[in-house]
């Protein structure tokens, strides 16, 4: 692409749409719909939108304000430097890996989809054979990314648009059956309803493809926001109508009959709509894989470069100039949740890391206005204080529901991204402490909590440890006491 | 001086070693690889405690090889 190119609205709207439509309407409707809230889903879609909106009007100031490379990770730098702003980054990756897996599980699937039409045999061998397909697919694409092979957003754009206009085109002539859209105002309803938004929030959060995309738009003061704005807007419907259409044709006792998209395409426009919308989402699929390996390798890049992560991960492939480390890095964590096929896990995984970005966002906005209150801002959030605030209460609220919920999906993704976020914090530490105090008392820190596990683990053995693990619980636990000794009285020496 | 380093490298291996075999197990009980969700008869509403227990271990138990290790080479 030409360095000096520039793109205007419409070109912005284009990028901003061809990040958020993808394959994540092929699969997060299903959960959401037969399990988690019905046709509330619909009234969810529209609430996740008016989430979207709040935070893309912070998005706005901060992109036209700040309009370099680097997104969440720039403003989040630029408001609170060092550490939040490597938690952003690690956030905005974790999420890109969980969304690039679940759109591996969902290439599978669609893959299903499409041969149940022509021969269902072949189709239970690729079920049956979903992890080996996973795995030769990211390794095409992880050779595609290291080879620096670039997508068509506009010709994928347009072909989207086409098929969902065509599909409601051909709804008008099925006799739809009304159903009840509005939650009820009982507690477990609207808890549903807020569960359900949690999960389906992936479908909008690819827009910030269009603030990555910022330095390469024509006058962004002006044309980031409208673009965010506009872009969120013409989403939002499109997802209704597109959801309000399957929820009619599709009655929820249909569970086990396949993707709800799928189904409701099956049935309004016979074995064509299967055959298309199967196609469209394994186009879909495969390019939001290859996009979360590039989107991961820039991260990772890109926090190497500050000294984050290891320099390594900035190293240039001899032939096609891509950053192969880091992208051979982001295929593997995709490969290993991609193989676990755990579908509901993956929706909420992606969700959550999303939603903190998000609130960070938010929170830098607020920083931002008043560390630097001269800042030239083309474009300001109006209502401000409100505005942030209330994505922000947004964002934890969604965060949380679902856990409230005890939906068991929702737990393991929020204890799998505790843990990650928890090696996230040691990796910053152990690359950026430099004073050797601070060190010392780090692992004064590891130390004690390496004691008081051995401790426990030691006093646990004597109540519930079969004879068989008794002396091996034993053993770890004096190891992890020692260990813990060692390293509390080295450390405290000299940092007196 | 150099006995103090010989068991620091040795706890540090040890520690690591552990931390790897409860990565592993926090790998396996989270797909159910071998079953062993059933071998260990969990309870499934125990299970993310299970794993967060477990991953907490891990890692602290890998940080805590790691600071031994540099001591046992002569890093601090």
């Amino acid at each position: 692409m030409d360095a000096e190119k520039k793109y205007g609205l419409s070109s912005a709207i284009i990028m901003g749409l061809g990040g958020a439509i993808g394959f994540e309407i092929f699969v997060l409707l299903n959960y959401a719909y037969f399990d988690l809230a019905g046709p509330t889903m619909i009234s969810a879609l529209l609430f996740c939108g008016i989430i979207n909106l709040l935070t893309m009007l912070s998005y706005s100031e901060l992109s036209a304000a700040l309009p370099e490379v680097g997104g969440e990770y720039t403003y989040t730098k630029a408001a609170f430097g060092g550490f939040i702003s490597f938690m952003a980054g690690s956030l905005r990756w974790l999420a890109s890996v969980f969304g690039g897996a679940l759109a591996a599980v969902v290439f599978v699937e669609q893959l299903g989809v499409l041969f149940s039409v022509f021969a269902p045999s072949i189709q239970y061998l690729i079920l049956a054979n979903a992890s080996i397909l996973i795995v030769g697919l990211v390794v095409i694409l992880l050779f595609l990314a290291i080879r620096g092979v670039e997508e068509a957003t506009t010709f994928i754009v347009a072909a989207f648009l086409a098929i969902f206009i065509i599909f409601l085109a051909m709804s008008l002539n099925y006799s739809l059956t009304p159903r009840n859209i509005v939650p009820a105002a009982s507690g477990g309803s609207l808890m549903r309803f807020f569960a359900t938004s949690a999960y389906i929030f992936p479908m909008f959060v690819g827009m910030r493809a269009l603030v990555a995309g910022a330095p390469k738009i024509k006058n962004p003061g002006r044309n980031i926001p409208a673009a965010l704005m506009l872009t969120t807007v013409l989403l939002t419907v499109v997802y209704f109508f597109v959801a309000f259409v399957a929820v009619g044709v599709v009655d929820i006792t249909e569970v086990g009959a396949g993707p709800l998209l799928n189904v409701a395409a099956s049935k309004i426009m016979g074995d064509v709509g299967a055959i298309l919308f199967a196609f469209a989402g394994i186009f879909a699929s495969v390019s939001s894989v290859g996009t979360a390996m590039t989107v991961q390798s820039s991260i990772l890049g890109g926090m190497s470069r500050d000294g984050y992560l290891p320099k390594a991960l900035l190293s240039a492939h001899r032939r096609f100039g891509t950053r192969y480390i880091a992208i051979i890095a982001s295929s593997l964590f995709v490969l290993f949740f991609g193989t676990s096929g755990a579908v509901e896990f993956l929706g909420y995984a992606a969700s959550f890391g999303s939603l903190l970005v998000f609130a960070l966002v938010n929170l830098s906005l607020i920083q931002l206005r008043r560390k630097m209150p001269r800042l030239d801002r083309p474009f300001k959030a109006p209502f401000y204080p409100l505005t942030p605030l209330a994505g922000i209460i947004m964002s934890v609220l969604l965060l949380s529901i679902p856990v409230v919920l005890r939906d068991v999906n929702a737990e393991s993704a929020l204890l799998s991204s505790l843990g990650m976020v928890a090696i996230v914090i040691v990796t910053y530490y152990l690359r950026m402490v430099k004073r050797e105090v601070d060190f010392k008392r780090l692992r004064v820190a590891v130390g004690g909590v390496c004691f008081g596990a051995g401790a426990t683990l030691i006093l646990l053995a004597q109540v519930i440890a079969p004879p068989s693990l008794f002396i091996f619980m034993v053993l770890v636990g004096l190891v992890s006491i020692i260990a813990g000794l060692m390293n509390i009285i080295v450390s405290t020496r000299k940092i007196d | 001086m150099k006995i103090r380093k010989v068991i620091a490298a040795v706890t540090g291996l040890a520690q690591e070693a552990i931390g790897l075999l409860s990565a592993v197990l926090t790998v396996m009980l989270f797909f159910d690889l071998l079953e062993v969700q059933t071998v260990f008869n969990l309870p499934p509403e125990f299970l993310p405690l299970y794993l967060l227990i477990l991953v907490l271990f891990s890692l602290f138990s890998i940080a805590s090889g790691v600071f031994l290790i540099r001591e046992g080479r002569g890093r601090t």
